[in-house]
């Protein structure tokens, strides 16, 4: 059937959408340039910019919000060297990037064993699941004293922090993970003689592998909500003592330009997960 | 198929290559590491413990008691530009007050009638405003609600005032103009360490925790500087608040010293073993301050509020004298709070309310060793000292004594007398010497040879005086040192110990008459402390060492630093 088919029978509407979905400027799953679609990403973000510039632009009593509640983006920029050289920014970064890795190691090695054994076995599922639901609804920042009484006040304490934070995030993607393995591919393995232990290694573990990379790449990225919970205790070094910092002494332009400097850093951490996502999982673009 | 011919490097070669580009990129960020990664601002920074003196410009003419400022608040203060942004409605007249968990704010409470906006409360029967007391025990936040407009007052002590200022003038309007003094922390901050810690100069090389950029950190560091230690030469751990700090002081046993609120600081050192307070704010009962700021804009919109709110405090001073009011005043604070009455009855030791007469010494009389003046330029020096703060702002920006004035030529509160000076019995050296003091100030003053007189002028070759000179033209400066540490240890006990060097030692000098030099020493900056600041001459006590203790043990021919007079702070005899 071609698409010059007379519209109105039922025949044409089973061919294709009506042509309006492939007119006008929405058009539903439509091909993109890239370059287009980095365009058009890029519009909010000035868009934003924009309107920080409108109402933090004149002398400090004329504009629109304070400059000591938001200071105007060329202030914000103003103060980088001062961040940069007085507050060592780069230094703060590596150590709150350092605990994040290894927060996030130390996590994985705890709720990945577990979020595995769960997917694959009922009866482990049941026995934890009431544990990670709890997990999944207390307020995180409640686990700040308790790791400090544990683990005291160095560094151990925020690595375990943020492992903890991470395990409760991380389980239940995993479970998820390993749940999504159709059962076809188990029936196949029974089928071909598989025991116990080769389903788990040989059928769940590597179909779920891309799932569980997607989820670990989530985690990462909300990890960086948590450092500055962890960075609470102990201030001093790291990204969170530098806002908790400026948020007391000033200047109030920091605390901005670390949120900038998180999310960058965020952001490429994630598009690294992307690329050796893409790297490990080639078929897993092939399949979208 | 034939092989192509390979071109290019083979694979070693392209690891080589790969290995030298990375050496050399690993090499240019080392090269320029300081500016990749620089260290930051040294904070082990030695302090040059002179500068301690030198924010006082000295004043050689001493010897007054009370000297008022003759300036008018208005001339230094920075103008207030633009149109006023806070929230105000005309006709409700709603003053927004945040206050955080803290036992000071009870004469406000009392006058207030609670927390909520009440046409019963003092403030709106007698200056036709209401209040609404707002619990944010979060500085942070309290500062940021002030910034934007939606409270008109900011609550802090006078050291965090410091440190918001120069963030907050960068808007006129929300510059903050500090009217009154609310109380002098009296008990409410503590210091408890573990372990065989005996004084401020036994934490050198040891590990403190407190929370940053709080009243703590100018507690700690303001005694190791008074003590002669290096902050540097502590391991100084931050927390966010003073509670994790006390959290992490019980959790960690290789902390050896926190700096804390009531009730922890006094909770602790019942719950666990080896540890004690090593002083609280009840000795050092002049060194925090807690008062209250107004957003510029308003003060200048609203001065009878402002008069109000400053007349009203001390109403509700006057009504806290009573004490069935003062149980409903702790009512009144534990509903606001979500307390029980008994929880904030048990505070009632952690602060002392300043009265009008003492707000008075603390705004207006600039020889008060503890006034606004030398507790803001204390701070400053502190936390500049610290490599805390760039440009500090001048005490003179924020401090507005115009209420206090208005209300002093009226007369309104004439009958509030001073009760923050602690009166002493005369005592021995021997008897407050038995236990270790709290610390030790060690100063210098340059005695004419065989003199006892601090102000001892110059002698021209032939041994005559000239006139207007001074031998040591530093000592102003120093006595100002000691004074304000003796002046924020106001309840505790003083002993001035004089010492001269061995020069004379076996040729001839007798060791009494050495002893008697350094006894009237002592003696004489005894005598120019309390002439100059109006201390109780009873608060000291003196003692004359002669050349028996050198100064360095290892070195005691050094006769530069034996030639000295130590300042110990000791805690008040039980009272």
């Amino acid at each position: 059937m071609t698409e010059a088919a007379p519209a109105g029978g039922p025949a044409s509407q089973k061919a294709g959408p009506p042509a309006s979905a492939h007119t006008g400027f929405l058009r539903i799953r439509e091909e993109l340039p890239a370059w287009k679609g980095w365009l058009l990403g890029l519009l909010p973000v000035l868009a934003l910019l924009g309107l920080w510039v409108v109402v933090t632009t004149g002398a400090a009593e004329e504009r629109v919000i304070s400059p000591t509640i938001l200071p105007s983006p060329a202030e914000v920029v103003a103060s980088f060297p001062l961040l940069w050289f007085d507050r060592a920014v780069t230094r703060n970064l590596a150590v709150s990037f350092t605990r994040v890795v290894e927060g996030f190691a130390l996590g994985v090695a705890l709720s990945f064993p577990l979020g595995v054994l769960m997917g694959a076995f009922t009866k482990v599922k049941a026995a934890f699941t009431p544990l990670t639901v709890f997990g999944a609804y207390l307020p995180i920042p409640t686990l700040v004293p308790l790791t400090l009484s544990l683990f005291g006040t160095g560094e151990l304490q925020k690595v375990m922090f943020l492992a903890l934070a991470f395990s409760i995030y991380l389980v239940p993607l995993f479970v998820a993970a390993v749940d999504a393995v159709d059962d076809t591919y188990l029936k196949t393995a029974y089928t071909l003689g598989a025991t116990r232990g080769q389903a788990v290694s040989r059928v769940l573990l590597p179909i779920s592998w891309p799932d569980i990379w997607q989820a670990m790449r989530l985690g990462f990225g909300v990890g960086w909500s948590y450092i500055l919970l962890a960075e609470m205790v102990d201030v001093g070094r790291g990204l969170g003592g530098i806002i908790i910092t400026s948020q007391r002494r000033g200047p109030r332009e920091h605390i901005y330009l670390v949120l900038v400097i998180i999310v960058v850093v965020a952001f490429l951490t994630d598009k690294l997960w992307a690329v050796v996502g893409r790297f490990l999982f080639p078929y897993r673009e092939a399949k979208r | 198929m034939e092989e192509q011919p390979k071109v290019g490097p083979t694979a070693l070669g392209k690891l080589i290559l790969f290995l030298f580009v990375l050496g050399l990129i690993a090499g240019a960020a080392y090269y320029f590491r300081d500016l990749i990664a620089p260290g930051g601002r040294d904070r082990g920074a030695q302090v040059n413990m002179d500068e301690f003196k030198k924010v006082e410009a000295p004043d050689t003419k001493g010897i007054t008691t009370v000297s008022e400022y003759k300036y008018v608040p208005g001339e230094k203060l920075p103008p207030v530009k633009g149109v006023s942004a806070y929230k105000w409605d005309a006709k409700d007249k709603v003053v927004n007050f945040p206050i955080n968990v803290w036992i000071g704010w009870l004469p406000i409470v009392a006058a207030n009638g609670g927390f909520s906006p009440s046409a019963d409360s003092i403030f709106a029967k007698k200056y036709g405003f209401k209040v609404n007391l707002k619990l944010i025990d979060d500085p942070v936040v309290a500062r940021d609600a002030f910034a934007a407009g939606e409270s008109h007052v900011l609550w802090g002590t006078l050291d965090m005032m410091v440190l918001f200022a120069p963030d907050l003038m960068k808007d006129s309007r929300s510059a903050p103009r500090v009217f009154q003094q609310v109380d002098w922390s009296s008990g409410g901050d503590g210091i408890i360490v573990r372990g065989a810690i005996g004084s401020v100069a036994d934490l050198k090389g040891k590990t403190v925790v407190y929370a940053q950029n709080s009243p703590s950190q100018y507690f700690i560091n303001n005694l190791l500087l008074n003590a002669g230690v290096q902050p540097s030469t502590v391991k100084h751990k931050f927390t966010a608040t003073a509670f994790e700090a006390a959290a992490a002081f019980v959790a960690d046993k290789s902390i050896d010293a926190c700096v804390s609120w009531a009730p922890d600081i006094y909770n602790i050192p019942d719950k666990v073993k080896g540890t004690r307070v090593l002083t609280t704010t009840a000795e050092a009962n002049k060194l925090i301050a807690d008062v209250w700021a107004a957003r510029a804009d308003f003060a200048k919109d609203h001065p009878e509020v402002i008069k109000g709110l400053v007349a009203g405090i001390f109403d509700g001073m006057d009504r806290l004298a009573d004490p069935t009011q003062r149980e409903k005043a702790y009512q009144w604070m534990a509903e606001g709070y979500g307390m029980q009455a008994d929880e904030v009855r048990a505070m009632a030791q952690d602060a002392h309310s300043t009265n009008f007469a003492e707000n008075k010494g603390f705004f207006l009389n600039a020889n008060d060793p503890a006034n606004f003046e030398r507790t803001w330029k204390n701070v400053t020096f502190v936390y500049r000292e610290l490599g805390l703060i760039d440009t500090p702002v001048r005490f003179d920006e924020v401090m507005d004594f115009g209420a206090l004035q208005e209300l002093d030529r009226a007369g309104s509160f004439a009958h509030q007398k001073d009760e923050s000076r602690a009166s002493f019995a005369p005592t021995s050296y021997k008897k407050i010497s038995a236990e270790s003091p709290i610390l030790t100030q060690t100063i210098r003053i340059n005695f004419y040879p065989n003199s006892a007189n601090v102000f001892e002028p110059q002698h021209d070759e032939s041994g005559k005086i000239v006139p207007n000179t001074l031998y040591d033209p530093s000592v102003a400066a120093t006595l100002e040192k000691v004074a304000r540490l003796v002046g924020q240890y106001e309840r505790a006990v003083v002993a001035v110990v004089g010492h001269t060097d061995s020069s004379m030692k076996g040729k001839g000098t007798r060791v009494e008459d050495v002893k008697l030099l350094s006894t009237d020493r002592a003696e004489a900056v005894k005598q120019a402390l309390a002439k100059k600041y109006n201390f109780d001459p009873n608060k000291f006590t003196v003692e004359g060492k002669g050349w028996d203790e050198p100064a360095n043990a290892d070195d005691p021919t050094n006769q530069a630093l034996n030639r000295r007079v130590e300042v110990s702070v000791y805690p008040p005899e039980s009272k």
